[in-house]
Formats: C-alpha cells, structure tokens, sequence
C-alpha cells in the first residue's frame, strides 16, 4: 500500500483562514490511515515522512516500483461542505498504440482504471456511511497525481479547511482512516496482481 | 577652525537644512505620482490585453447555455440559460461564451471562475483542439482542490461543448505557458474531451499542417517506458 499524504515543503495545499494547511493535516491523516492499513494486514509505504515536496512522478515511481502496489493519495479541500469526503478516480485514459505491451509512463493509470473504480467505489460506500453528505460512489477527475500511477489508484479528499475549529477535521481522521483500511481489505481479493511491477493488470 | 569659518560653515549649514526642508515633500509628491503614472500604465496594459470580446449588435441573439456551479454541493456544473449575440465566427464566439463565462453568474455563489481571472487568448487550429490562455488568476485565485479545479474545467469544457460545435478538444495554458496541474490538483499538461463529433474545420491557405509539428514534441512520442515487456502467463 502507497499511502501519499500530498503536498508538502514549500507547497501548503488549499489554507484555511485560521491557519489550517493541507500538507500539515494529510500527514495527520496519514499517520492514522498507516495504522489502520497495518492492522489490515498491509504494508505500508509513505510517499513524505516529514514536510518534504516530492514530485507527482517520485511519487508515482514509488508505487510504479512495487509489484500489486495499491495507491492511495490524502487531500483537503477549501471547498465542499464540511464533515463530507469523496474519492476520485481517474477519467478514462485513451490506449496508448503500443504494440509492446509496455505502459506508457504519461498514461500509467490507463490500464488499471477499472480497477481504480472498484477500490474507490469500495471505498467512498464505506465513508457515505460514516460521513453523512458525501457522495455514494467515487467520482472522476482528471488528477495529475493518479496518470502516472501504474496501479489501482484513488484521491480522496476531505472538506474542508475551512472549517473554523481544526479538532473537527481531527475528529474525521479515524473514521477516514477505517474506510480506507476496511474498503482497501474488500479490494484486495479482487485484485489479480501482474507478474511485474508496472505490467498491464 | 577659526571662528569666522565656524560661522561660514554653520550658515551653510543652515542653509542646506533650509533647502532639503523645502525639496523634500516635492521630491517625495514626484516619486508618489511615478508611482501612480507606473500603476495606471500596469493597470491599462491589463486591461487592453484582457479587453473583453467585442460584442457585435448585428450577430444573431443565440439562446447559450453557460455552465456554472450546479449548487448541490455535489461538485457538478449545470446549464443556465442566457441570449447573447454571437459570432458565426467560431473563434469570437468562444471568446463571448468564455468571457460571458467569467464575468459570472447573477448567483455569485455559483461562480466557478475567480472573479479576477481573463481570457487573453483563443486559438482554433484546424484539427479542432482549441486553446484557451487564461491570466494567472485562474491558477492563483481559484480555491485549490480536486472538487473546485475539476469545476472550473468543466464549466468551461462543457459551456465551450454546448455553443461552439467545431471544438474537439481544450488545452488550457496559463499566461502563456503549459502548467502541470491548475492548482495543485487537476491535470492540465493534458488536453481535455469537449466534443468528439466535432469536425475538422477547412485548413485556411498556408496554414501549417500536422505534418510540420516535430513528432517528439507530442506527450505521446516523449512518453517513458515503464517497464520490460509483459511475460505471458
């Protein structure tokens, strides 16, 4: 499991007005999600330990490197009403002509897209539930971090730091962390792994 | 020092605190209207290079569909409906949607476009795949997150989809430039889907084609492998 808590270093992601900064809040998140995921069973990779910025792709080479890797990357809104979350997968990618079968790094999520929409459909039912106000099924969208991700793959993104006390993003973290964990372990099963890593699924 | 240069020296001192006393405010009312004269310029340079679209009384009133927020808070764009007068020119007329677009709905919570934020270019090459050259105030100014940056792409995707039929394709760039993602989150290295069914439109006379543009400076001829061909299983 790649856990990517997003952003970080000298990029804060969306702020809030009391001070609230994305990149502090994800790794928060992550720390939680990491324990419920091992409680799970899972090893547990992290894309930033501390407040470094690695690059879309140095993140997506860490997930790109292991083989059945499963990938995960934290968000904060500004927008959104407060207390939802939602899950993104990636917008269809159209298929690279390559009649080597090798991936396309630019277009590394396009074979796992319908894998991507299993886990995040298993995923967002899991928050619905606990989170009232957040959608049903995963949503798309074109986010750069997931294209070059050469694994089942979702966003999921919390609302919002806007909220005026930072304890009610707080009080979200183990319940998004359960959801995670709980809809990555119903995933799993389903999940047929390649041989290689980066290999069509 | 004797004391008649003392006194020479005094004076002239005096006298330079008499001088600086009166050329200080009016150096100081000079250096503020520079600075005015400086801003104004800025200020008139934007605006002629973010002029909007001229509307033509004599084009047809066309009922348009805008797309702005939906305000479900769901994340979704929805259609409004407005009459405009629109150029068969399909250039001008996605500028007049584009710029009807960001000056905003009556509703300025449905707004998906920062309120500073400006068209300063649309191109149409012939294969359909528009581009669109929006001032920095879009990426700055738009609340950052997947939900917001995926509704500001859609309203315009889709208001250019609904009005302007002969766009295939939308890249956007950002004054001027190519950017990986709007503001942090939604991809723009990439050009989005507007209209599939769209057709090429007539190649003007001396007008490049396709075959000029290197082929490596395409995302797909630079794409990196990622791995040694698949075993089969």
């Amino acid at each position: 499991m790649v856990l990517d808590p997003a952003h970080g270093g000298t990029d804060l992601g969306a702020r809030g007005t009391g001070g609230i900064h994305e990149s502090d809040i994800v790794l928060e998140f992550a720390a939680q999600v990491r324990t419920a995921l091992e409680s799970q069973g899972f090893q547990v990779v992290q894309t930033r330990q501390g407040n470094a910025n690695p690059s879309f792709d140095d993140r997506s080479a860490m997930a790109n490197a292991q083989r059945g890797a499963i990938f995960v990357t934290l968000h904060i809104a500004s927008t959104g009403v407060p207390g939802t979350a939602r899950v993104y997968t990636m917008n269809d990618l159209a298929p690279a002509a390559d009649a080597t079968g090798l991936i396309p790094w630019d277009r590394a999520q396009g074979p796992f897209v319908s894998l991507s929409r299993k886990l995040g459909d298993q995923v967002q039912a899991l928050l619905a539930q606990r989170f009232k106000g957040s959608p049903a099924t995963a949503q798309t969208a074109s986010v750069r971090q997931l294209r070059t991700t050469a694994a089942p793959a979702i966003a999921v993104e919390i609302s919002s730091v806007t909220v005026e006390d930072r304890a009610q993003l707080d009080h979200m973290a183990p319940g998004v962390a359960d959801a995670i964990a709980r809809g990555a372990a119903a995933f799993r099963p389903s999940y047929v792994v390649p041989v290689n890593p980066g290999e069509r699924p | 020092m004797t004391p008649r240069w003392r006194w020479w020296f005094l004076g002239a001192l005096f006298l330079a605190v008499v001088i600086a006393g009166i050329y200080l405010p009016i150096l100081r009312r000079n250096i503020r209207q520079a600075a005015k004269l400086q801003q104004r310029s800025e200020e008139q340079a934007r605006r002629e290079l973010t002029q909007p679209t001229v509307i033509n009384p004599s084009d047809p009133r066309v009922k348009s569909k805008l797309f702005w927020a939906s305000g479900a808070d769901d994340g979704t764009v929805s259609a409004v409906t407005v009459e405009l007068p629109l150029s068969s020119d399909p250039v001008l007329r996605s500028k007049q949607v584009l710029n009807t677009l960001l000056a905003g709905p009556v509703d300025i919570e449905l707004r998906t476009l920062p309120p500073d934020a400006a068209l300063l270019a649309f191109y149409l090459p012939p294969d359909g795949t528009a581009i669109a050259d929006f001032s920095e105030a879009l990426a700055t100014s738009i609340p950052s997150g997947i939900e917001s940056e995926q509704m500001a792409v859609d309203s315009i995707t889709k208001t250019l989809e609904a009005n302007v039929p002969q766009v295939r394709r939308l890249k956007i760039l950002i004054h001027g430039q190519e950017v990986e993602t709007l503001a942090g989150h939604l991809d723009l290295s990439q050009s989005f889907l507007v209209n599939a069914n769209a057709a090429p439109r007539p190649r003007a006379a001396g007008t490049p084609g396709p075959a000029l543009v290197p082929p490596a400076l395409t995302p797909a001829a630079a794409a990196v492998k990622l791995t040694a061909p698949a075993r089969k299983r």
